[in-house]
């Protein structure tokens, strides 16, 4: 038997709206739909989404997070929210009304935050829905059409699948078509006249959107081909603004659920729970990070350093990298004891490199922001298309190599995808790499 | 003011990709079958018993940072004292960063499933492919093999039973009739679509099929030679047979004879589970297969066929007699297996192509551990064909390759 009723949700909503009116949130209209836990785990394959095109790997993510359930390895999360508007969230029917009155608190947070920062602003919240399910039945379609089917669909999802990351890392800035740079560089030659550009290479600047590129010039693909790749590049694109902001994003949040939760007066009953449920959200998790710790921290220290005007204009305009990079100092990063590490090949053995004391503390702080978000993935982009029409990729090479088995794969997705020949160049233990 | 919905859907949004990914896995199933099949868990199991098998999950390539000394990590060290060059474990940096929703992990890392199946599952994986070979049509009695038939159309199906050709004849049918109405011009390059009323479908029927009676023998050997190893190859070999059989095979009579220097015909249960002692002599059993095949299985009314599998020592004087009766009962036999149980063969599996299986080189490894015993592996030669085959097992994993060569599957790696 549950001890709530949809009135009591109705109610303590009532409340946390005000309570967020107060505080000056603005957010889009939160649509919440209760679920029992199967269909959480459904939510959570499709992230959130409630349609989605087919593919296999969700049902590969569904089963995960079952068996990790089943094995109690983890809780399925509390809340679940998707950037749109209005905002559908998720509770799940269940848990105790203490849990959703948190979730509810939680996901006003979140949808605040996507509709305040400006990573978020090429989202397009209004019609993300309607475009998720016209892709979807769009693949529908073509699984059922005799002459593709869900082989040859599959085919193409999977190697589109293997560079979705491989897409521009600036959201919420517009992105120059060709025509705006042949016209700059028209004006660079007319300031300089030693200045001869080779106008005719394709990219004129290294792409680093790799889909949308190959949908475009590749030779091959049919044309429903291409349009798989410009939908898989169309839901990456909309899931870049949240890898970009997941520690800013949840530290918002539970800052928000906490300041709010705090002037609704919960009975004791509510609130001792609630409490314990907020520390085990919030606590550190040892060897790793936990966004929702390192963000709530990080915000708690400028709420107080700054005043929370302050704070709300940091939630409008920056992203994790420079949060981070902006407001990590070495007081805080001594206080969350966070320390480096790498696999030693020689000790066969995972060791410490510099732990954030008066030397090392900025090391650890660099170190961190290359593992945030889309940070943890290879820069890959096209340099040209040669005149033999082979598609030549370069890897940025940061200090960190690529896997080579797994990369060798994902190379050979690209060359189907691209139906010519292909190179990439890496840079592996301090060697020129060419695929 | 917010909206609060109960979720109305009755779909199970996630069954189709989740029965996609099903199927990839069944494939890493197959894949993985061979370390499985003789695990001592399954071996004298019932069918509807739950084993777990863990399957490699299936992996999503992309670009990932390989795990070199340039590649750092960062974690919180909690309330721990920590120090520059401390060790802190070996796994820590695969298990990495792997909660978040959404997003999926970007470390790679294997995954392994703990997939259920029950041993009827497992069957249908294994034996799908295999079947009796030469069941010819004999008098008597039948066995059943339930499938499923096409038979005739009807206007409403599912999709995956859509029949082009019948569509494509009721358009062109339709087609001609507008053109002979005037209706349509076949001389303008206006395509003629199809109409929901043109989609035909195939309709299906089960259907038993019946075939000729069949029997089995079980021959194993009991003696003393055969040590616990070689008799628990020898029993996980006789058990698979017998799923597949139970499987494949509605009614198919199995005898069971197990034999030292004489033999016995027992009950499936003392089959795979009697104890082991005394001397070999091979020709006891089949003798006594002989015999009940003249009593029982008339050559006429039934497919015989006869798996013996033992160490493939024998008493030496009883070799001669053996190779007779075997050569009797392959005449009789749609098919004779003849499966040694040879540790040797381990070590030399992986250098010998799978035609070299009978090379005679094999005799000279042969553990030859009595002066009165001798082999009958390489004797065997002049025997083989189509209806005698013979084939090594030493190791658990041979098992699955012996199957395939007697039932003529296709190899699964």
């Amino acid at each position: 038997m549950r001890e709530w009723t949809e009135s009591d949700l109705l109610y303590w909503d009532e409340k946390i709206l005000r309570v967020a009116e107060d505080l000056g949130l603005d957010w889009h209209p939160i649509d919440y739909e209760i679920i029992d836990y199967q269909e959480m785990l459904s939510a959570m394959a499709y992230t959130g989404l409630p349609t989605h095109y087919r593919h296999w790997s969700y049902g590969k993510e569904y089963e995960r997070s079952h068996t990790l359930y089943n094995m109690g390895q983890t809780g399925l999360p509390y809340e679940m929210i998707i950037n749109s508007n209005p905002s559908i969230a998720y509770l799940m029917r269940e848990n105790a009304l203490y849990v959703h009155i948190l979730t509810m608190a939680h996901c006003v947070g979140h949808s605040d935050f996507f509709k305040n920062n400006r990573m978020f602003v090429n989202t397009n919240p209004n019609n993300i829905l309607d475009s998720f399910k016209s892709a979807s039945r769009y693949v529908r379609g073509l699984i059922e059409d005799p002459s593709v089917g869900i082989d040859k669909v599959e085919n193409i999802l999977d190697a589109a699948h293997s560079i979705k990351y491989q897409v521009p890392r600036h959201p919420g800035i517009k992105y120059k078509t060709r025509e705006d740079l042949l016209a700059t560089e028209y004006q660079k030659m007319k300031e300089d006249d030693t200045y001869y550009p080779d106008l005719e290479k394709i990219p004129l600047q290294p792409e680093y959107n790799i889909l949308k590129f190959i949908a475009k010039h590749s030779k091959h693909l049919k044309e429903w081909e291409r349009n798989l790749l410009l939908i898989v590049e169309e839901s990456s694109k909309y899931f870049i603004p949240q890898a970009f902001t997941k520690i800013m994003n949840e530290g918002w949040a539970c800052t928000m659920h906490y300041k709010i939760i705090n002037e609704l007066n919960l009975p004791d009953g509510l609130h001792l729970p609630f409490i314990k449920l907020h520390n085990q959200v919030i606590r550190p998790h040892l060897g790793q990070i936990n966004p929702y710790h390192l963000g709530y921290k990080l915000f708690e220290k400028i709420i107080e350093d700054k005043g929370f005007e302050e704070a709300k204009i940091i939630r409008e305009i920056h992203n994790d990298i420079t949060f981070l990079r902006c407001y990590l100092d070495e007081d805080f990063m001594q206080e969350m004891n966070y320390f480096s590490y790498s696999l030693k090949k020689d000790l066969k053995a995972i060791t410490i490199d510099d732990i954030s004391d008066d030397n090392g503390w900025e090391k650890v702080r660099d170190e961190l922001i290359k593992n945030v978000g889309l940070n943890r993935s290879p820069i890959i982009y096209v340099d040209e298309i040669t005149p033999e029409n082979v598609l030549s990729l370069v890897h940025e090479h940061d200090g960190r190599d690529l896997d080579l088995p797994y990369a060798r794969k994902v190379f050979n997705y690209i060359q189907t995808l691209w139906g010519d020949d292909v190179t990439l160049v890496s840079t592996v233990e301090n060697e020129i790499w060419e695929f | 003011m917010s909206i609060f919905r109960k979720h109305k859907s009755i779909v199970d949004r996630a069954a189709s990709d989740r029965g996609r990914h099903k199927k990839k896995i069944e494939k890493a199933i197959k894949e993985s079958i061979k370390d499985v099949i003789a695990e001592e868990s399954i071996i004298g199991q019932n069918g509807k018993k739950k084993i777990r098998i863990p399957v490699r999950g299936l992996r999503e390539y992309r670009f990932v940072f390989g795990n070199n000394e340039k590649n750092q990590s960062v974690g919180s060290g909690g309330k721990h004292t920590i120090k520059r060059g401390q060790k802190i474990g070996k796994k820590r940096a695969e298990k990495g960063t792997q909660q978040g929703s959404g997003q999926g992990s970007n470390e790679k890392g294997d995954e392994y499933y703990d997939v259920e199946v029950t041993l009827e599952e497992l069957a249908e994986y294994l034996f799908n492919d295999l079947q009796l070979p030469d069941l010819d049509k004999k008098q008597f009695r039948f066995v059943s093999q339930k499938s499923i038939k096409r038979k005739g159309y009807r206007f409403q199906g599912i999709r995956p039973r859509l029949s082009k050709k019948e569509t494509l004849k009721r358009k062109i049918r339709r087609k001609k009739r507008a053109t002979k109405m005037g209706t349509y011009d076949p001389d303008t390059d206006e395509r003629f679509p199809f109409h929901q009323d043109d989609l035909k479908y195939h309709h299906i029927k089960p259907k038993n099929k019946e075939n000729s009676a069949a029997v089995i023998f079980f021959l194993m050997d009991v003696s003393g030679s055969m040590s616990q190893d070689r008799k628990y190859l020898a029993r996980s070999f006789f058990f698979l047979l017998y799923q597949f059989l139970n499987h494949k095979y509605e009614k198919v009579e199995v005898v069971f004879i197990s034999h030292s220097t004489e033999a016995s015909r027992v009950t499936e249960d003392d089959f795979f589970k009697v104890a082991t002692h005394g001397g070999t002599i091979i020709s006891s059993c089949l003798n006594l297969e002989l015999d009940i095949i003249e009593k029982e299985f008339h050559p006429h009314s039934w497919n015989i066929y006869t798996f013996y599998c033992g160490d493939g020592e024998n008493w030496h004087a009883d070799n001669e007699k053996s190779l007779d009766l075997f050569k009797k009962i392959k005449d009789l036999s749609q098919l004779t297996g003849y499966c040694e149980i040879n540790e040797t063969y381990k070590g030399f599996a992986d250098e010998e192509d799978d035609n070299a299986f009978g090379i005679s080189s094999w005799a000279t490894f042969s553990a030859w551990k009595n002066e009165e015993m001798e082999n009958l592996w390489a004797k065997l030669n002049p025997l083989c064909d189509n209806k005698f085959k013979k084939v090594m097992v030493g190791d658990t994993e041979h098992i699955w390759t012996a199957f395939n060569t007697l039932f003529g599957g296709k190899m699964n790696s």
